[in-house]
């Protein structure tokens, strides 16, 4: 196990590197670089270099992005462009802000996804299996922004129930209380979009293996339902829902821009699309390393939850397998 | 994210829309004249912000923006966001009254208006002996010198350069008077001292080109300001926040604190505004302006600002298929003039917020030509006349021909503008009407800049300027002196009336003589039209009911930061 690790984590990092030279490649072949978006047209061509000097852009870029690593190495993010603030500084609390949001919501949906699941899974296609149907098509077909403007007109505007956006109210920062009413509505968005699909995926999972042999042989041996279904039936059943879960780890971090708009939530999604549009390429970089490597983890994570899972997952004797 | 393209690409768009203000705002260096309220009719508030009651003093007025600010150092301000902030907390040295003159108000450093010298070439300013920075030391001829020389040197990268750079020299005469001579006479100076200047005494030590990368603009507690209000703190991406300044030298605000809130983009933005989360929204989308009428207890100002949208066409044969240019001719560029509805576009894509315009000079500002502009209303019929008259036969599918060429261009804009997607659209089907075809194509907005605009590589764009500079000078954009690289003449037009008419205006202080002068370029641009001259647009801006102020201190759109004009007497409820 320790050895497979260890090998995992240096491809890990292999992969990482191989990530930042595509991405740092990409990013500047977009046209148009933070000159363009940042120089006034009237700028006379002598202060535009000096500016460019400024911001390290008139280096060629092999050796751009060796400074960027070299920063990256000793634990620097590097700077913006435009006015010079540390990138750690703007990236780190939206990090934060967006896992609380995300984490929320998603620790709320699996909560309720997977037992609805497999209690739809032993009641197939009666109401409680019916009316999951509906909300995943529903969690699947509504555009999050919409459902999220609803929401608002209903409970912040016409009810005046519920805050309208932001993560806090101005200098109610901290209150736990004052975070929970803000986190009401956006999580309740975020939520039924998970929800619709890790009900459908765990009932599927569970219908699957209740048709397996050693099912109907557990229940020929006249155990009881409820025993077939936890103990024989549930732990084979979380494995593809472990896969799925641990694929959709990175949305943690990356996925809910648009929430986040509707919301004005300060996060990592949201600062993801202003950052592009102004070719914010530190910001940018720092975003998808992040990402790429909260992915890398997902996918560890549910290699070795495998292991805790599935007695036929066995790592060490033949090297592993992975997913 | 797939099932929610169209709506990133929305943001996009608005973010864009920023963009656009930003790169062509404070850039235009010359600069177009301002409306006057009178004639922009509907410029007076409609639901009673504006009172006569009595004005309360302290609470807080929460604006909103969907931008961070980038630095509020006055020498590096490119962006609205920014721009709105240093409106706040920095005085300047002269302010403008709403006809777009210069004027010390005030709250202007300046004591008075300038002695300009004899000959033109020299300014003097007096400023006020009281005026102090936020830590307390007095505002002297020292900061003004030492700004206007940080400026000029080149090492410092400040985009405000170009317009100093006719200033030969500035002295001191005293601690409160300043003398700047210039190079030649040069009347859109003036303007240049519509400008904040900056605390010698925080900054005299740094080096000018790490003056960009300092902590002054970018730290609360290093921005040394001389405004109403000081800043007391910047929470990226999400508000930052303004105090009275207890050092204020000025007529005391009314209003205690100040907030700008950052909103993901406008839809957000306006939906605040409705829920009272923020007080005043410089600009609700128009398609959403009914709606928000609808709520009733929301003031909404429409009237266009400063700010107008052109076609400009292409006179350079390499930017067309066979070196062939199909709009070379006069009267083409008159016809396709005559064949756009123009009125048509302010009613239904402005919803009525904007004024057709016939020569680049704002309707109403000082320098607004009036009938000696010539008008061109939609007729499709002259159209045809005068495309026949040109030698144009129309051809087998219906699009018109000479010598074996069709008459047939690409119209390029930025994508995700909504506005000029819909312009376009009416565009390419009026000119269709009358024989010409047009093909719309919309690009991401800084390969476009940086690659077709720039550089003078389009048959025709479709784009706007925006105009910070009350002065109606506009060399730079039409004069073939500035062609691209250097210049922003990216249609690579010549004329050498024009040429010679620009430097006559900005040649002449007496600002009657520079009307006429200024009307003779609007006959000749309008008749030779190097760009169709679309309408001056503005953005509506919404007030809400906690914002107070007397008619005379009204929001005055026609000018840049209009929103917040007279601000200083506004008052708010303390609720």
């Amino acid at each position: 196990m320790t050895e497979y690790l260890i090998r995992r984590l240096l491809q890990s990092l292999l992969v990482l590197f191989l990530i930042t030279v595509v991405t740092f490649a990409l990013i500047h072949a977009a046209p148009g670089g933070p000159m363009q978006i940042f120089l006034a047209p009237g700028l006379s061509q002598e202060a535009a270099k000096i500016q460019a000097h400024n911001m390290g852009l008139d280096q060629p870029l092999p050796i751009q992005y060796l400074r960027w690593l070299g920063g990256l190495l000793r634990g620097d993010l590097g700077y913006t462009f435009k006015n010079h603030l540390p990138v750690g500084e703007i990236l780190w609390p939206t990090v934060w802000n967006t896992m609380v949001l995300m984490g929320t919501a998603w620790f709320l949906s699996l909560l309720v996804a997977i037992p609805w699941g497999i209690y739809n899974s032993t009641r197939e296609y009666g109401f409680s299996d019916q009316l999951a149907s509906i909300l995943s098509y529903l969690g699947f077909a509504m555009p999050t922004f919409w459902f999220g403007i609803i929401l608002q007109e209903f409970f912040a505007l016409k009810l005046n129930l519920l805050p309208l956006s932001d993560m806090w109210t101005m200098g109610r920062e901290g209150e736990i209380g004052d975070l929970i009413l803000h986190l009401i509505l956006p999580v309740t968005v975020l939520t039924l979009g998970f929800l619709a699909a890790y009900v459908k995926y765990s009932r599927s999972s569970m219908l699957e293996v209740l048709q397996q042999d050693y099912i109907r042989t557990a229940r020929a041996k006249g155990l009881r339902e409820r025993r077939v279904i936890f103990r024989h039936a549930l732990r084979n059943a979380l494995i593809p829902i472990i896969t799925i879960i641990g694929l959709d780890l990175p949305y943690l971090v990356a996925g809910a821009a648009l929430t986040e708009s509707v919301f004005n939530w300060p996060g990592m999604g949201r600062l993801f699309v202003d950052m592009a549009v102004a070719r914010e390429y530190s910001v940018l970089m720092a975003i998808t390393l992040i990402t790429a490597v909260i992915v890398i983890i997902g996918n560890l994570l549910a290699d070795i939850l495998y292991v805790l899972v599935d007695p036929r997952v066995q790592l060490g004797r033949k090297g592993g397998q992975s997913a | 994210m797939r099932k929610a393209k169209k709506w990133a690409a929305t943001l996009a768009v608005l973010l864009l829309a920023g963009a656009v203000a930003a790169g062509c705002g404070n850039s235009a260096p010359s600069s177009t004249g301002t409306p006057s309220s009178s004639q922009q009719g509907n410029a007076t508030p409609q639901t009673g912000n504006g009172t006569a009651e009595k004005p309360v003093d302290g609470g807080t007025l929460t604006f909103s923006s969907f931008s961070d600010i980038v630095s509020v150092n006055p020498l590096f301000v490119q962006d609205t966001a920014s721009g709105d902030i240093v409106y706040l907390i920095f005085a300047n040295l002269y302010d403008l009254d709403r006809q777009g003159k210069i004027a010390a108000k005030p709250w202007s450093l300046a004591a008075e208006l300038p002695q300009v010298s004899e000959d033109g070439k020299t300014y003097t300013i007096k400023l006020k002996e009281n005026a102090k920075w936020s830590d307390g030391q007095p505002v002297t001829a020292d900061d003004v010198v030492f700004t206007i020389n940080t400026i000029l040197n080149p090492e410092t990268g400040s985009p405000l350069t170009n317009q100093f750079d006719k200033v030969e020299s500035v002295n001191k005469l005293d601690d409160h008077t300043v003398q700047i001579k210039l190079k030649q006479v040069y009347a859109p100076f003036q303007y240049s001292l519509y400008n904040q200047i900056v605390p010698y005494h925080v900054l005299k030590d740094v080096k000018p080109k790490e003056l960009q990368n300092h902590p002054f603009g970018k730290d609360p507690a290093k921005t040394v300001t001389n405004g109403a209000w000081k800043w007391s703190e910047w929470k990226q991406k999400q508000y930052l926040t303004f105090d009275a300044n207890e050092n204020y030298w000025g007529p005391k605000p009314h209003i205690q604190k100040i907030v700008m809130k950052i909103y993901a983009d406008q839809n957000t933005e306006v939906q605040a505004l409705l829920k009272g989360d923020t007080d005043l929204i410089q600009a609700i989308p128009v398609t959403q302006v009914e709606a928000v009428k609808a709520r009733g207890n929301i003031n909404v100002i429409l009237a266009p600002g400063p700010q107008y949208e052109y076609i400009s066409f292409n006179f350079d044969p390499k930017n067309f298929p066979d070196q062939f240019v199909p709009f070379a001719s006069q009267k083409a560029r008159q016809a396709i003039a005559y064949a756009l509805n123009r009125q048509g576009m302010v009613d239904n894509v402005l919803k009525g917020t904007g004024t057709v315009m016939n020569a680049p000079f704002l309707p109403g500002s000082w320098a607004d030509p009036g009938d000696a502009a010539v008008k061109y209303d939609y007729d499709p019929e002259k159209a045809k006349q005068l495309l026949k008259e040109d030698g144009w036969t129309p051809g087998p599918d219906g699009i018109l021909q000479k010598d074996g060429h069709r008459f047939s261009f690409e119209l390029q804009y930025n994508a995700g503008n909504s506005r000029r997607e819909q312009v376009a659209a009416v565009i390419q089907q009026n000119l269709k009407d009358v024989g010409i075809e047009v093909t719309p194509k919309a690009i991401d907005f800084s390969s476009w800049i940086d690659q077709n605009v720039n550089p003078g590589k389009y048959p025709a764009i479709l784009l706007a300027w925006s105009l910070t500079n009350p002065d109606p000078d506009q060399e730079q954009i039409f004069s073939s002196k500035y062609f691209p690289p250097k210049g922003q003449n990216t249609g690579w037009y010549k004329n050498p009336k024009l040429d010679e008419l620009w430097v006559k205006g900005y040649s002449t202080i007496d600002q009657n003589e520079r009307k006429k002068i200024y009307a003779e370029v609007a006959k000749e641009i309008s008749t030779d039209l190097p760009y169709v001259f679309l309408y001056q647009y503005g953005q509506p801006e919404g007030l809400g009911p906690r914002v107070h102020f007397a008619e005379e201190d009204r929001p005055e759109p026609s000018l840049a930061y209009g929103y917040f004009y007279h601000i200083i007497n506004w008052w708010v409820d303390n609720k």
